[in-house]
């Protein structure tokens, strides 16, 4: 207590040495809880995409953009081939077309047949309210909604809502993921097909019925074989498709996101050192200043290891203060930009238990370590000559 | 007078500063001191002779050296404390000693009372019982009533109370005061140089004291008169009116 209240009597040197804390923390925790959100999200599509492959049109360009029309006849085709264990037709699109989405953010709809995976899809999708999309649902116009998704529309089980300009009732909510699906809304394929059919030019519409109209199959293999074998031989077998593989996603995805990772991580650090350079120069300077004071209190028996002492648990409770404050900050600006983003759709942070005790634990430590040096050579000070200090 | 024993002796004492390769300062030139438990002495001489070193030495806050002449010896109590460590001297100086300094040297940003309870709490005392000790010692200088101010709210006299008050919370053998009475006007000056006279006699608190002023020497049993690093004169020993307590 006696500490604190030494602290409140120097209150610009205190507030200036926390600031410089505080900013270093502050950045360290906006942008960890960036990188705890996109890899969350990477995670999750890792998760999604292993054991698994993803069979499209040779002409699409990837995942839920710019996807290109297929026959649902290539699903029944690729279920054919040895080794595969289900094979299911489905629909992804953008869920707005008129709005954008952040990367790793977009929203997309997914329309499936309940039931094609065989039971073998494993990432797990539970709904928090309502139900998920059964059998039954084919042929109706009803909508299972993600977390973010749903906060966004502010829908609940009951809510009627348009989807590409038709009406759609959202019968159920899904818990958070942190990945993919909070950002997407699952239907029945059929309704999926016609949104797809409507939104495709002219000539396209006459070539290919609604009903026979997907946009990728999602193929399981079998046990015991190589997802990466079952692809190459989707790719010879079957006609102008493409095809990725959980490991291929990684790969692709994965660089990309190290690549962003290492960004963040870089510009936390700067910050950090650059915070942590000034916590050291104010100890530093906070040290000199009392010059006098360090000789005062040898002089009248306070032996080394107590100055070293008490000028460390300064810096240590000052790290901690700067942490504390600096982790409010961070956490004020995750929480509204996670508020504005989720109107646009772009839940842009996430900010972790984790994320929160390492940010306050390491500014304590940097404190700490920025207050021993000083700490140590004002204790080595000649007494008399520290006396004479002005 | 069999109560008369040595609290500090001194032999030899040298103490040389080198400034440079070529230059160096004799401070102290060897010193032979004897000071007797209750005395008050008063440490006189030209700016430069010494005094404030002796007094750094006494105090164990500089150690002496040879340069040359016969090995230094320093008792306290009769115990030699010439070759103590570091930890070993800042400890003596917590238990057995109270600093007064010219400049009152009191820690800006601690009340009055956290200031005498710091020496108390370096000296071991624990927390509440240090604040204890220290509002005590605040009471024999007269200031309980300002314990809560911090020294920019005290004047200079206040300031130079709080820091007999420090001085004396451990209830040390040994006072050692260096000009306390040198920033003070004429009044103060009085005031605090009765003080400490008051404590000598009453708890027969011996005194070791730097000073300028002849008058202050002349209230002193005696006056240790210094010039160029040594001890010019033994002036007008009397018995330590302390004594015999």
């Amino acid at each position: 207590m006696r500490l604190l209240r030494q602290l409140a009597r120097r209150k610009l040197r205190t507030a200036l040495t926390i600031l410089g804390i505080t900013i270093g923390i502050w950045a360290l925790v906006v942008f960890s809880s960036m990188a705890n959100k996109i890899n969350a999200l990477v995670e999750g599509g890792s998760q999604y995409f292993a054991g698994k492959v993803l069979v499209f049109d040779a002409s699409s360009l990837g995942v839920a953009i710019g996807t290109a029309p297929m026959k649902l006849e290539i699903a029944d085709q690729i279920r054919q081939l040895d080794g595969v264990a289900a094979s299911a037709p489905q629909v992804q699109l953008v869920y707005d077309p008129e709005g954008g989405g952040v990367f790793g953010s977009a929203e997309t709809l997914l329309g499936s047949l309940a039931g094609a995976d065989k039971g073998l899809e494993t990432f797990p999708i539970n709904a928090v309210q309502g139900r998920l999309i059964t059998l039954e649902d084919e042929g109706s116009a009803v909508v299972v909604l993600g977390s973010d998704l749903a906060r966004k529309e502010k829908a609940s089980v009951g809510t009627k809502l348009k989807i590409r300009g038709v009406e759609f009732e959202v019968v159920g909510i899904l818990e958070p993921t942190l990945t993919a699906p909070d950002s997407t809304a699952f239907m029945p394929l059929e309704a999926s097909q016609r949104l797809f059919h409507a939104s495709l030019p002219a000539p396209i519409q006459e070539a290919i019925a609604a009903d026979q109209l997907i946009d990728q199959v999602v193929v399981y293999p079998d046990k015991g074989v190589s997802e990466s074998d079952l692809a190459a031989r989707i790719e010879t077998s079957v006609d102008n498709v493409s095809t990725l593989t959980g490991a291929q996603f990684d790969e692709q995805v994965g660089s990309a996101t190290a690549i962003f990772n290492a960004i963040i991580i870089g510009v936390a650090i700067i910050s950090l050192v650059v915070g942590g350079l000034s916590v050291i120069n104010t100890m530093a300077m906070s040290v000199a200043e009392r010059t006098r004071e360090i000789g005062i209190k040898r002089a009248i028996g306070g032996s080394r290891g107590r100055i070293i002492r008490e000028l460390v648990v300064e810096a240590g409770v000052i790290g901690f203060i700067g942490g504390l404050v600096g982790l409010g900050l961070g956490a004020l600006v995750v929480v509204l930009g996670n508020e504005i983003g989720r109107d646009s759709g772009t839940v842009l942070f996430d900010l972790t238990p984790g994320t929160a005790i390492f940010a306050v634990a390491f500014s304590t430590i940097l404190g700490i370590l920025a207050g021993v040096i000083p700490a140590w050579s004002a204790a080595r000070l000649d007494p008399v000559e520290a006396l004479r200090y002005e | 007078m069999e109560n008369r024993r040595a609290l500090l002796e001194a032999r030899n004492l040298r103490k040389t500063y080198r400034l440079s390769r070529r230059n160096q300062v004799e401070a102290l030139r060897g010193i032979d001191l004897d000071i007797v438990a209750g005395e008050m002495v008063a440490i006189m001489g030209p700016s430069g002779s010494g005094k404030s070193t002796l007094m750094h030495i006494l105090g164990l806050l500089h150690s002496p050296d040879r340069n040359g002449g016969p090995a230094p010896e320093l008792r306290i109590n009769g115990d030699e404390v010439g070759g103590l460590s570091d930890r070993r001297r800042t400890r003596m100086r917590a238990d057995t000693m109270g600093f007064v300094f010219q400049s009152y040297n009191l820690v800006p940003t601690l009340t009055a009372l956290e200031n005498v309870a710091l020496a108390a709490e370096y000296a071991g005392t624990s927390g509440s019982k240090a604040r204890q000790a220290a509002l005590q010692a605040l009471g024999w200088v007269g200031l309980e009533e300002r314990a809560g101010h911090r020294p920019m709210e005290l004047s200079g006299g206040e300031q130079q109370r709080v820091a007999i008050a420090r001085s004396l919370v451990n209830e040390p053998m040994l006072l050692l005061a260096d000009e306390p009475t040198g920033n003070l006007d004429t009044a103060r000056s009085v005031e605090v140089l009765q003080m400490l006279r008051r404590f000598n006699s009453e708890r027969g608190q011996t005194l070791v004291l730097v000073t300028h002023d002849p008058e202050v020497g002349e209230t002193c049993d005696r006056i240790i008169h210094m010039r160029d690093g040594l001890v010019e004169e033994a002036a007008h020993h009397v018995v330590p009116s302390g004594s015999g307590h």
